[in-house]
């Protein structure tokens, strides 16, 4: 779905957070950043990423990143266990303004409780998807 | 909202309560100058890396990582900081980053004003006077708040900031003190004299009341204290200052938004050159050419480096080419490229 300027691919859920989650064929869940949040984030200068096997809680902050001197935190789209953080991020982490969708991604998690934690999240398709993102782009002037 | 001005504190406490504010779900304004001298360096830094931690340690001088962004600083007691603690959904904190660092560094920019200094802000998150830089900040998200701490520096010992950083050589940190002289101002130095420290404090609270309401002035309350000496124990621990920070394939330290010293190398097949670069707006101010290649006459490579000034780096080799004609240089196995490739720093 385009909405504005930004490109939302409707394989995709997302949280409140502009946080992107795609459910793999394995059952792995990777989360990046969507489009707008790595336009409204500006060049991101750094991204710590979590280390394989932490446990995430769905919404709490597990990694954080830095732009414009300001260090943000992102939350989790679902629970369960880090298995795999995109190291290229450690010397290249504009991938995430480049390509939020493809190069850009930031974890891969074992989800604990997958379908409870994607009803929480929303697609493109869900009547609130919209007027949310209209909603949050008008806030940041988008 | 309350304002906190908590006059001359302990170095550590400086940087502790602006962290536990958040954490015991208070917002409010830290005003407040550390008792002794530190260095700071930002959530990401990696502080071997950053800072000469040898130096610090035979001198005395703590270290610290905060939980906010930005780079290694020297602080201490002549510079007075302000610490807004806002819930990230206060009105004052909706935005994207540079509305937000605008509209809340304003009371900074209009309380420099106040006292004579043609203040302005320079995105994205530095106040300048004269194209100088007259305040330091950084922001974070801690437990649902947006942080925003920042300076007003009343004097500045640019000296020592150049010395607890880590650079590369005696010539680098050369260059890193005369551009740091040049392109950071103090109080003092714009108007001779530093006012009264309350005096500075009383416009900073009104105009920040302008942006925030009203604050009414309060004691600290004892459970951020508390919470500040919980946090002793992790962000003292050797665990959190050394933990692994972003890498750099070259050393360069930014000095304000558009400045920047640094370091390069480039190994040609005559040898290896190195530059170190102040670059000024994608402008080279300076360039000092070193490294292990032949260059005839020797004489003219500190003739090159001075036509190099002013230079931007893609117009470098057409510019080192000519002067190669112009002065009949030879230098084996290197060739203009291969300096013009040392100079092409980052925009």
């Amino acid at each position: 779905m385009q909405i504005g300027k930004y490109n939302f691919p409707d394989d995709l859920y997302y949280d409140k957070g502009h946080n992107w989650a795609r459910v793999e064929e394995d059952g792995t869940v990777v989360q990046g950043l969507s489009g707008f949040a790595q336009d409204i984030a500006g060049e991101i200068l750094y991204a710590e990423t979590p280390r394989k096997g932490r446990t995430l809680e769905q919404g709490k902050p597990f990694m954080s990143m830095e732009s414009g001197k300001w260090v943000g935190r992102v939350e989790a789209t679902v629970s369960g266990e880090v298995v795999d953080a995109n190291e290229n991020l450690e010397w290249e982490s504009n991938l995430i303004n480049k390509d939020p969708y493809g190069e850009g991604w930031l974890v891969k998690i074992a989800a604990s409780d997958l379908e409870a934690d994607l009803a929480r999240l929303m697609r493109t398709t869900d009547p609130e998807f919209e007027p949310f993102m209209k909603d949050e782009m008008s806030k940041y002037g988008k | 909202m309350n304002v906190y001005d908590l006059g001359h504190v302990p170095w550590l406490d400086s940087q502790l309560l602006y962290h536990a504010l958040p954490r015991v779900g208070e917002a409010g304004l830290i005003l407040l100058a550390p008792a002794t001298p530190y260095v700071c360096i930002g959530y990401h830094q990696d502080a071997a890396q950053e800072v000469d931690l040898n130096f610090c340690r035979e001198q005395g001088i703590p270290v610290f990582r905060r939980g906010v962004g930005g780079g290694a600083v020297y602080l201490d007691g002549q510079q007075l900081f302000y610490q807004l603690v806002l819930p990230l959904e206060h009105p004052a904190a909706q935005g994207d980053k540079e509305t937000i660092y605008r509209r809340l560094l304003a009371p900074v920019v209009r309380t420099y004003q106040a006292i004579g200094i043609p203040a302005e802000y320079k995105p994205i998150n530095d106040i300048v006077a004269g194209g100088r830089k007259i305040s330091g900040n950084g922001a974070g998200e801690i437990a649902g708040h947006l942080v925003l701490v920042g300076n007003l520096i009343l004097d500045f010992d640019h000296a020592m900031m150049s010395r607890v950083l880590r650079v590369p050589d005696e010539k680098f940190r050369d260059k890193l003190f005369k551009t740091l002289s040049e392109n950071l101002t103090t109080i003092r130095r714009e108007l001779g004299h530093v006012p009264p420290e309350d005096e500075l404090k009383a416009v900073l609270v009104r105009e920040f009341e302008s942006v925030l309401g009203p604050l009414q002035p309060a004691e600290l309350p004892a459970e951020v204290r508390a919470k500040a000496r919980e946090l002793e124990l992790r962000m003292t621990g050797a665990d959190w200052l050394m933990r692994r920070g972003k890498r750099s394939r070259e050393r360069g330290v930014k000095v304000q938004a558009g400045v920047n010293v640094i370091e390069r190398a480039h190994k040609a097949p005559g040898g290896l050159i190195r530059a170190v670069l102040v670059v000024r707006e994608g402008r080279i101010v300076d360039a000092d050419l070193s490294g292990d290649f032949f260059f005839y006459p020797a004489e003219k490579l500190a003739d090159l480096q001075q036509a190099l000034a002013g230079l931007h780096p893609e117009d470098a080799e057409a510019a080192i080419a000519e002067f190669y004609a112009a002065h009949a240089i030879e230098s084996p196995g290197v060739t203009p490229a291969d300096f013009a490739q040392v100079l092409q720093v980052p925009a």
